[in-house]
């Protein structure tokens, strides 16, 4: 059954790992199966996963390398899903061969590879998107609406804390080492949430940050202090930390709870009253027709494909799209400004002669050493 | 010293604390081994290489230890496979020259310490109702039959309760009574047999730098007595718990909840082959669901996901006597460092760290 009023589109996918398996398989054939979009092409290196994922769209022809994806089928999107490290290379390519990107966070792992990929998509007049699933969420809306009606008064302050066991299905230990990943658990949910906060907020400035990295791995835990134009507070990530999860924010008027793990809910409380749940019912478009029907998404799954569908819609009908490149380039730019300015984080747990240990041991002391 | 120290399970809680203490120190002995590539992600901080051998395939096993003279089993994993990991790292730890294998035990294959100067050596007990307690005594008395082989030594360690920051002994109890959920078997004078992680590593240390280590069995643990009464008492006074709010539960009988059940349901093969197919997201909105029947506003956050489950607690707390652990300290040294007052308050340091105890009123 066809719900698009727009033609079919085609996307070929690159990188047919974690990501692709895990987050957009699903968005991808619910897609196929509503008639909008076509899976036409599976790139990766190793032939294993193509054909895994290839077992799901069946009309995907399968590429090892993208240049030869570029050259045989001609699509509409590259969803981009490759390791970190060959985002920019992989984007600035398909941007190259006419195609729309919409590229897996982080963007890139360095500001000069995230402007490679903003003015190539200039050139090209293509549209880039980054994949910031968070944007699609219902609360983040409900919070913006709050915000901005004023119901927490002013000097808002915030405390955003995230982390677990780190559990990612990933096939290999690449998303641990900083050449081919650029960081860890702050580029990795950090992307996440310092655009969630900028996206409250306005453009987030770190003046503070801690990790816990030794000179040849990359960070499990950081601490950020952050100013916006809006608000001020602290992040805290982990990867291997069971945080209680949550975005805390406080004004002079009222305090707001979210919860990454509840994406359609978020809580408030005014003037030290009661803490009381909102659900919202915010939507997103479900397809491309221009009066189409709008759904709210209450899964991450589902978040993926409005994400998806909005991009699509920026292709078809020129709207715009959740996170373009230049957003993308400003959280890549907030994180290098965290690793540039990076100090030992210390542990507390940990005992005066271990603390001392570990920071003998922090990465930046090889960079010290080599200025 | 010839070759490396393999570290099996070196993504888990005693494992991952291993590395850090290592890496911390600058040492480049420890080898850890890793099933999947994801395990890596919680000591990617460190920058140290990881060999990749899962424990179920002994093929696997067999590379990922070569060159090592010393083995350290630290693996978990499904009760049910116990035996046969244990089973193929032996072997492996054979086939690779190893001279000696460390498998940390658990006094869990007692059930409950109900009599004074329980020997080292005493069977498990086979009646166990915890499936993980059982498989822990199957793969113990398949170690006795190898140590009476004697092609390796092989050093058996039964810590109790492995506490301290990152330890589910701490934020299960922490949870639970932030929660008001806490409760003391009679008047919480059970013997609560804690090792403190750091001391438990230290005596791994020892036992991997005794050149001749003696195979047997050790049990090990901190140097005082602590009832559940003040191990509870120390972690409700530091989250700024009212001690009152702890519920007293009758000693002599358990009855059994919701939550044992849900346990029950889980321990099935149905259930682990259900959540093996069910996507995360499906197991998500299940949770969020039966977190509302429950009248709660959500499920419990990742934090909580690691308590310990409700009967497993009382059964501890019925413990009646203190672990011996005279052997081990003849044999390899006593190498407790860390009081109990001062393992609490890294523990607690830590809770708060993670958030625990800072906005719960929320």
């Amino acid at each position: 059954m066809i719900h698009s009023a727009a033609p079919r589109l085609d996307i070929a996918v690159i990188g047919c790992g974690a990501a692709a398996e895990g987050l957009y398989r699903y968005a991808l054939g619910a897609l196929e199966s509503r008639g909008i979009a076509r899976v036409a092409a599976l790139v990766d290196p190793n032939p294993v996963r193509t054909a895994a994922l290839q077992r799901h769209f069946r009309a995907a022809r399968t590429f090892a390398d993208p240049a030869d994806a570029f050259a045989s089928v001609a699509v509409d999107l590259v969803i981009v899903a490759s390791p970190p490290g060959m985002h920019a290379q992989h984007t600035v390519d398909a941007l190259a061969a006419g195609s729309h990107v919409l590229c897996e966070k982080p963007m890139a792992i360095g500001a000069p590879d995230a402007e490679r990929m903003v003015a190539a998509a200039r050139v090209a007049r293509r549209i880039l998107a980054v994949g910031m699933t968070r944007r699609m969420y219902p609360c983040l809306v409900e919070a913006q609406r709050l915000i901005a009606q004023g119901t927490l008064g002013d000097r808002l302050r915030f405390t955003y804390r995230e982390g677990r066991v780190y559990d990612w299905p990933v096939n290999s230990d690449a998303a641990f080492r900083r050449a081919t990943a650029g960081g860890g658990v702050l580029t990795d949910i950090g992307s996440h949430v310092l655009d969630f906060l900028s996206a409250l907020f306005g453009a987030t400035t770190a003046t503070s940050y801690a990790d816990d990295a030794h000179a040849d791995g990359v960070e499990t835990n950081c601490r950020i202090e952050v100013v916006c134009p809006e608000a001020s507070g602290v992040v805290q990530l982990s990867w291997n930390q069971p945080l209680v999860t949550r975005l805390r924010i406080t004004g002079s008027a009222g305090e707001l709870m979210l919860d990454p793990g509840r994406i359609d809910a978020l809580r408030v409380r005014r003037g030290g009253g009661t803490w009381e749940t909102r659900i919202s019912t915010a939507t997103w478009p479900s397809d491309l027709a221009t009066r189409g029907r709008g759904d709210t998404p209450r899964t991450h799954r589902d978040c993926v494909y409005h994400q998806l569908v909005q991009v699509l819609r920026a292709v078809t009908h020129g709207e715009d799209v959740p996170v373009d490149g230049e957003r993308g380039l400003a959280v890549i730019r907030a994180i290098d400004s965290c690793y540039e300015r990076a100090t030992s984080f210390e542990l507390p747990w940990l005992d005066a002669a271990e603390r001392s240990q570990a920071d003998a041991r922090h990465w930046t002391r090889r960079r010290c050493a080599a200025a | 010293m010839r070759g490396g120290i393999a570290v099996l399970g070196a993504g888990g809680f005693v494992g991952s604390r291993l590395l850090e203490r290592a890496a911390h120190a600058g040492r480049t002995d420890i080898v850890p081994v890793v099933r999947a590539a994801r395990s890596v992600g919680r000591t990617a901080n460190l920058g140290i290489s990881h060999r990749f051998g899962d424990a179920s395939r002994a093929e696997t096993l067999e590379r990922a230890l070569a060159g090592c003279e010393a083995v350290v089993n630290l693996t978990t994993g499904d009760p049910a496979d116990i035996p046969r990991t244990t089973e193929n790292i032996y072997t492996a730890a054979l086939a690779a020259g190893a001279r000696l294998l460390v498998h940390l035990s658990s006094a869990s294959v007692y059930g409950a310490v109900e009599q004074p100067d329980l020997p080292d050596d005493a069977p498990p007990w086979p009646g166990h109702w915890m499936a993980y307690a059982r498989q822990k005594g199957v793969a113990e008395n398949f170690l006795r039959e190898r140590m009476a082989e004697r092609r390796l030594a092989i050093v058996v360690l039964r810590p109790g309760l492995v506490w301290g920051p990152g330890s589910p002994w701490v934020l299960g109890p922490a949870t639970d009574l932030l929660r008001g959920a806490a409760f003391l078997a009679g008047s919480g004078g059970g013997i609560c047999n804690l090792m403190y992680v750091d001391d438990l590593l230290r005596g791994i240390d020892a036992v991997v730098a005794h050149r001749e280590a003696p195979s047997g069995f050790y049990h090990v643990g901190d140097n005082e007595t602590i009832t559940w009464a003040k191990y509870y008492g120390a972690l409700a006074a530091g989250l700024g718990v009212d001690p009152e709010t702890i519920r007293a539960v009758p000693s002599d009988r358990y009855r059994t909840g919701l939550r044992d059940r849900v346990d029950e349901l889980k321990a099935l093969p149905i259930y682990k082959r259900a959540r093996a197919w069910l996507p995360v997201e499906a197991r998500a909105q299940i949770k969020r669901r039966l977190a509302r029947v429950r009248g709660r506003e959500r499920p419990m956050s990742s934090a909580a996901d690691n308590a310990v489950g409700t009967r497993e607690i009382w059964h501890l707390q019925t413990t009646r006597y203190r672990l011996p652990t005279t052997k081990f300290r003849a044999t390899f040294g006593d190498h407790n460092m860390v009081p109990f007052p001062v393992g609490m308050a890294a523990s607690l340091a830590w809770l708060r760290f993670i958030g625990i105890g800072l906005d719960e009123a929320a």
